[in-house]
């Protein structure tokens, strides 16, 4: 009989039948196997990640950088930053510009969609911001068939509904703002396949509209306490690539989701300038 | 003669980055006249905790004794939220005099205005921005 170091779990061949030893190697490592699953963050016992959770990514506005102070004061916007601050963020000072690269055709299109926002840019109408300018999810439901993703928006509380069962895109339904989404796991990642938007949503500020026929794939990790979360947009008729979203961190939180607030715009009637309204995510 | 038309979707854009980098900040100045900032004390009488811009309402009081009410435009719901601020702390004490530091209608629109700071009567402050960094 040959001795391994640990635990032995080679049955005795002198016996005819299963060893009472071999019998409590096999409980054993069965036992070791279950208590990693439950123990282990992020793994399920269907050895799929575990993405439920409400999860913090700023919002979208991960470049705000607030500053309190004992008296209650706070300072949220136009802080005072200490030199060596990072720029960090999306739209944060120092971050390198990232935006879809339009066929030449299109250029003057996203310029003249960007410079007349104010009337273009259909989520100053508090309209849904689509895929994937809307971000990451802030919370996720997950079941054996479906992922629900849950969003706070400025603009309102959004849902998608992610069948992971092998289900295909639904056919006959309209085009949406958040489009139809399939989902399915690879490794240790979701990923979420999206199409059938409608026009009337852009990739991201500053006139990156998309057409009919985008589809959106979206990878989310399970790292530990957080999400790694990035997009990846596909519209060949426009783009000359596919564009990928910043890559984004997306943290365990304890704070519950609120019911957003009513969006009703009533201030670009009187923005004189006629031309554009920053509206970072 | 190729190379110029290669240049072309180059140049644009190029200039379309300059164009949307220059635009990073103009949601305020498009709106508000950011270079005649306003002193207004008063109450705060309601504040609508609403997207895309929170609106807060303040009574002021004029020399003749009249009371006019400005309607205080200033950020969304989900920024304030991320700093920690609420309705409730927006509103302060009932008659609580608060004086704010704005920035006015752009259009001429009278007692519209941007918040930029807000300071309550137990001198704490929230400084919103929108006119520049607050010292």
């Amino acid at each position: 009989m040959t001795h391994m170091s640990g635990c032995e779990c080679k049955p005795d061949r002198a016996q005819p039948v299963m060893t009472r030893r071999f019998a409590n190697c096999i409980v054993a490592t069965a036992a070791v196997i279950l208590v990693v699953f439950l123990m282990v963050p992020g793994v399920s016992a269907q050895a799929r990640p575990d993405l439920n959770g409400t999860w913090d990514h700023g919002r979208g506005i991960g470049f705000v950088r607030t500053q309190t102070f004992a008296d209650g004061s706070v300072c949220v916007i136009d802080c005072p930053q200490p030199a060596n601050a990072p720029g960090g963020g999306r739209g944060g000072a120092g971050a390198t510009p990232n935006f879809p690269k339009y066929k030449p055709q299109f250029l003057s299109k996203v310029k003249d969609l960007s410079d007349h926002q104010v009337k273009t840019d259909t989520v100053l109408q508090c309209q849904p911001p689509g895929v994937p300018r809307i971000g990451p999810p802030h919370k996720i439901v997950q079941t054996a068939r479906e992922v629900v993703f849950l969003y706070d928006d400025v603009n309102g509380s959004f849902f998608r509904i992610i069948p992971t069962d092998g289900r295909p895109h639904r056919k006959g339904l309209p085009a949406s703002y958040l489009g139809d989404a399939i989902g399915h796991y690879e490794g240790d990642a979701l990923v979420v396949e999206t199409t059938n938007f409608n026009e009337d949503t852009w990739l991201i500020d500053n006139g990156a509209f998309h057409t009919k026929d985008l589809k959106v794939v979206e990878r989310l990790r399970r790292v530990g306490d957080t999400i790694e979360y990035q997009a990846t947009a596909s519209d060949p008729a426009v783009l000359v690539e596919p564009w990928q979203t910043r890559p984004q961190t997306l943290k365990l939180t304890d704070q519950e989701l609120e019911e957003s607030a009513r969006c009703e715009d009533q201030d670009i009637e009187h923005i004189i300038d006629g031309s554009h309204h920053d509206n970072p995510r | 003669m190729r190379q110029r038309v290669k240049c072309v979707p180059a140049v644009l854009g190029i200039l379309l980055l300059a164009a949307s980098a220059a635009f990073a900040h103009h949601s305020v100045a498009g709106q508000f006249d950011t270079s005649k900032p306003v002193t207004l004390k008063g109450t705060i009488s309601k504040v609508n905790w609403m997207n895309p811009h929170i609106y807060v309402f303040l009574d002021v009081k004029e020399a003749d004794g009249s009371s006019t009410q400005w309607a205080l435009e200033t950020l969304p719901t989900a920024m304030m939220r991320k700093a920690g601020l609420s309705k409730e702390s927006m509103m302060g004490s009932p008659g609580e005099v608060v004086t704010v530091l704005a920035v006015p209608a752009r259009d001429g629109t009278q007692h519209l205005a941007w918040i930029t700071k807000i300071t309550y009567g137990d001198g704490r402050y929230y400084a919103l921005g929108g006119a520049g960094q607050v010292q």
